[in-house]
């Protein structure tokens, strides 16, 4: 197992780099200038010779390549720079705010993954009709937009029935409603990988003799077809969880949630490089640790799989 | 009833009115202001050493501007300038938050934190000041300028008093005290009990930072934030009409202007002609365009800087009408003909114009941009329409390059040197690149050139008004729209203090009715 992370590990090295190099050039030759965009938001009558000594604070009269590799050099000591917007540390930036984003996906995939559990194997056991108004609501809930739901709740659990506050402080109270606009989401979509796996693995022989030895319906699920469908599951969570982390920006925008999605939305709008860049980075990474962790749980949820691994 | 039981009675009667006596004369006053963006920086060594909004309840400057936009009095009495010299009276019994005395020792070092920022637009020579007396200091300007006090109104030059981290504990000589601060949430601020000037009414005041406008205007619907400090044009199209938000303005400041690009090349070299740009000028109906937007509550334009603004009058601009027909015979006489399609033409060329739609970004002109392309095509001008989102592709993509022959700008003079605007934007000397195919060129650099070395304020206004006519009327590079007054919005029974520079709405001395 060792052997396999760490040969994960070397693989992915040039991706990174890769990586690296698309988040430093989509960020560097977007336009807009960071330096002019704020000193004109400021109202502040700079001097030429100001803007030169701000350009060569940030590193912005360089060269294109030369920029990447000083960025690139302090990027794997992760010193990411100084946010041009706050003058904090990009490190005290996403540590800020990164807590708040742990929460919300955290608090969003348990959400997503009892809803997908739920929906998808109500579908698989319930009739016909049952099953076809499940798999409906799981289609409906999979195609509404999550600014849509949240606009939704807003109206109803906010303003008509008063039951939670719109501008919350980051408390756990604060997280119920974008952590629920989030997991119906996600939990829907998951539902259907759910519903497809277990259906699946329903027609598969060693289930077919577990019904005909008389077992029960949970006996079935947990002891037959869960360890079979939990490493596509995983699969399916790490990529979700990753997408949770990264793309929740517009509901932490609509609740006010202080999490990375307001940081990285606000950088835009600055063109704060540092954060952006940095941001594109973190997100990368946890792709990458989320996608191990999925292939390390299908290993382990995989005796064929982990035999092989142990004669190579 | 005996003695005893009279006074058993007394001592039980004092107990129960003791805490009632006791309480405080009033209830604590606290309001809760959204803003949209979390601004708050101190960082002495960056450009954004700044002290916008929320702050600026913390720091004090020394000037600020009274209802013509001129200095007036704070933390300087009064002052005087000759030669390139200023010598200022500090007021006196000023205390810093922390007890040090404001006097002439404090306030040379306050000042002299200026020349750390990167952009130290007080320009103050570092090696000129002098204490004159314990509240008299001097100090020149390092080039000559006569316009440093008017620059001391930008809450950007606020002084800070000795503390060894501004961000965290920042001292200054306001009417509050800092209290807490979150980044993107919130910063409160308490009164300061030991204010020196007339005590604010508020007790404490919470700025909330939200960034999205429907959630901004949801928590002030829904009771959560008492004020909207920051209102965007959207927010004024999808306001409620049941009185259960309350909109407040300031006289018009900000402009709404079609900059014209005339020093393009082909093929965005039409309006290098006077005349089309006048008929341009001609075929905007601008009364309707006041009705549909901002809530109505906007003006039809005579120039880009509005005749209250540091007395300027509105007397040196004429300002164009809605005269489609004067727009045509103008187009005529320039040579563009009608085609049979309802666009003119010229030399086989068709008169159509690229406008791009707006700066800082499209929405907060919406719908003005297809109601200008209705009007233009009226008189046989064809619109090529960009809309932009945001302001860096405003700028890289179109105006730095002059890819465009008109660009629609929505802002305003937010400082209080008379020659700010005029200077940066319609100066071939500006440093905002691209605006350099909107200057008109040498004339009116000269005017703007004599208005910032002139030594006295009748000399700048003079020249201000000059360049302001060039630029509006006589060659009318800039083809004013509408001026837009700054707005708040709050719950019924609060009465804000407006001001039409957003960072002097003075929230502390907000009215609240209960």
């Amino acid at each position: 197992m060792l052997r396999f992370i760490l040969v994960r590990l070397a693989i992915v090295l040039p991706t990174l780099l890769g990586m690296s190099f698309v988040a430093f050039a989509i960020v560097a030759l977007a336009p807009g200038d960071p330096v002019m965009m704020e000193l004109r938001a400021m109202g502040i009558v700079p001097t030429p010779e100001d803007i030169l000594a701000l350009k060569a604070e940030y590193g912005l009269d360089k060269p294109f390549f030369l920029r990447y590799l000083d960025w690139l050099g302090r990027a794997l000591r992760f010193d990411f720079g100084t946010s041009v917007a706050t003058g904090r540390s990009v490190m005290s930036e996403i540590a800020i705010h990164l807590p708040a984003t742990l929460a919300l996906a955290v608090s969003s995939m348990i959400g997503a993954v009892t809803v997908s559990l739920a929906l998808g194997i109500l579908a698989v056991a319930a009739g016909p009709v049952g099953g076809a108004g499940i798999r409906g609501l799981t289609i409906l809930l999979v195609s509404v937009p999550s600014f849509w739901l949240a606009l939704l709740f807003i109206y109803v659990f906010v303003l008509r029935l008063g039951w939670a506050r719109l501008v919350g402080n980051g408390s756990l109270s604060d997280l119920v409603l974008p952590a629920l606009t989030l997991s119906l989401g996600a939990g829907a979509a998951l539902g259907r990988v759910v519903f497809e796996r277990v259906r699946a693995e329903m027609s598969e022989d060693h289930v077919r003799l577990a019904i005909a030895k008389g077992l029960g319906p949970t006996q079935i699920l947990l002891g037959h077809i869960a360890p079979r469908v939990i490493g596509p599951l995983a699969t399916a969570w790490a990529n979700t969880f990753g997408a949770l982390l990264g793309g929740a920006v517009i509901v932490e925008s609509i609740f006010g949630w202080p999490g990375l999605g307001q940081l990285v939305l606000q950088a835009i709008a600055q063109r704060d490089f540092p954060v952006i860049q940095a941001y594109l980075v973190f997100m990368g990474l946890i792709f990458f640790a989320t996608s191990l962790f999925a292939d390390i749980v299908v290993i382990l949820a995989d005796p064929q799989l982990r035999r092989r691994l142990s004669d190579a | 009833m005996t003695p005893f039981t009279l006074a058993a009675r007394l001592a039980a009667a004092a107990l129960i009115a003791a805490p009632m006596a006791l309480a405080p004369a009033h209830a604590e006053t606290s309001l809760v202001i959204a803003v949209k963006r979390d601004r708050y920086s101190v960082d002495e060594q960056k450009f954004t050493f700044s002290v916008l909004n929320p702050a600026t309840q913390i720091v004090e400057t020394a000037v600020k501007p009274d209802d013509s936009f001129l200095p007036i009095p704070v933390l300087f009495q009064s002052w005087d300038y000759a030669d390139g010299t200023y010598v200022v009276d500090l007021r006196e019994g000023v205390t810093f938050s922390d007890g040090t005395p404001f006097d002439a020792d404090s306030a040379i070092a306050s000042l002299r934190l200026y020349d750390q920022s990167k952009s130290d637009f007080l320009q103050i020579d570092q090696q000129s000041f002098e204490k004159l007396g314990d509240h008299r200091i001097s100090f020149r300007s390092e080039i000559g300028s006569a316009l440093v006090i008017e620059n001391m109104t930008h809450r950007a030059t606020s002084l800070f008093g000795p503390s060894d981290n501004r961000a965290e504990n920042p001292i200054g000589t306001g009417p509050y005290l800092f209290e807490s601060y979150e980044p993107k949430q919130h910063i409160t601020v308490v009164r300061n009990p030991d204010y020196w000037g007339e005590a604010p009414s508020v007790d404490r005041l919470t700025f909330r930072f939200i960034d999205d406008d429907n959630a901004r205007l949801l928590a002030l619907q829904n009771g959560e934030i008492d004020v909207i400090g920051e209102v965007t044009p959207q927010m004024l199209l999808s306001m409620p009409q049941d009185g259960s938000v309350v909109l407040h303005e300031s006289r018009p400041i900000r402009y709404v202007a079609l900059l014209s690009n005339i020093h393009g090349e082909a093929p965005f070299n039409i309006l290098q002609d006077r005349q089309v740009r006048e008929a341009l000028a001609w075929a905007i109906d601008r009364e309707t365009l006041a009705k549909v937007l901002y809530a109505g509550r906007s003006i039809p334009a005579k120039g880009v800087l509005p005749g209250w603004m540091f007395n300027l009058g509105d007397d040196h601009t004429d300002g164009f009408g809605h005269d489609p027909a004067r727009a045509g015979a103008l187009l005529d006489a320039a040579g563009w003909t009608m085609g049979g399609d309802g666009i003119r033409e010229k030399d086989g060329r068709k008169l159509s114009l690229r406008l791009i739609a707006a700066y800082p970004h499209v929405s907060t002109v919406k719908p003005m941009p297809e109601m200008l392309e209705q009007m233009f095509a009226a008189v046989g001008i064809e619109i090529d329409l960009v809309e932009v989102d945001d302001s860096g592709v405003y700028a890289s993509t179109y105006l730095d390059t002059g890819q465009a022959d008109l660009f629609l700008e929505f802002a305003s003079n937010n400082n209080t040197d008379p020659t700010y605007l005029l200077y940066n934007i319609f100066s071939t000397n500006t440093v905002w690149g691209g605006y350099k195919f909107i200057a008109p060129g040498p004339h009116v650099d000269a005017l703007l050139n004599e208005a910032r070395q002139a030594q006295t304020r009748d000399e700048v206004i003079a020249n201000v008004r000059a360049a302001h006519r060039a630029i509006v009327q006589d060659d009318l590079v800039a083809i004013p729209i509408l001026l837009v007054p700054n707005f708040t919005l709050s719950r019924p029974g609060i009465e804000v203090p407006m001001s039409e520079y957003a960072d002097w709405i003075d929230f502390g001395n907000v009215t609240v009715s209960h």
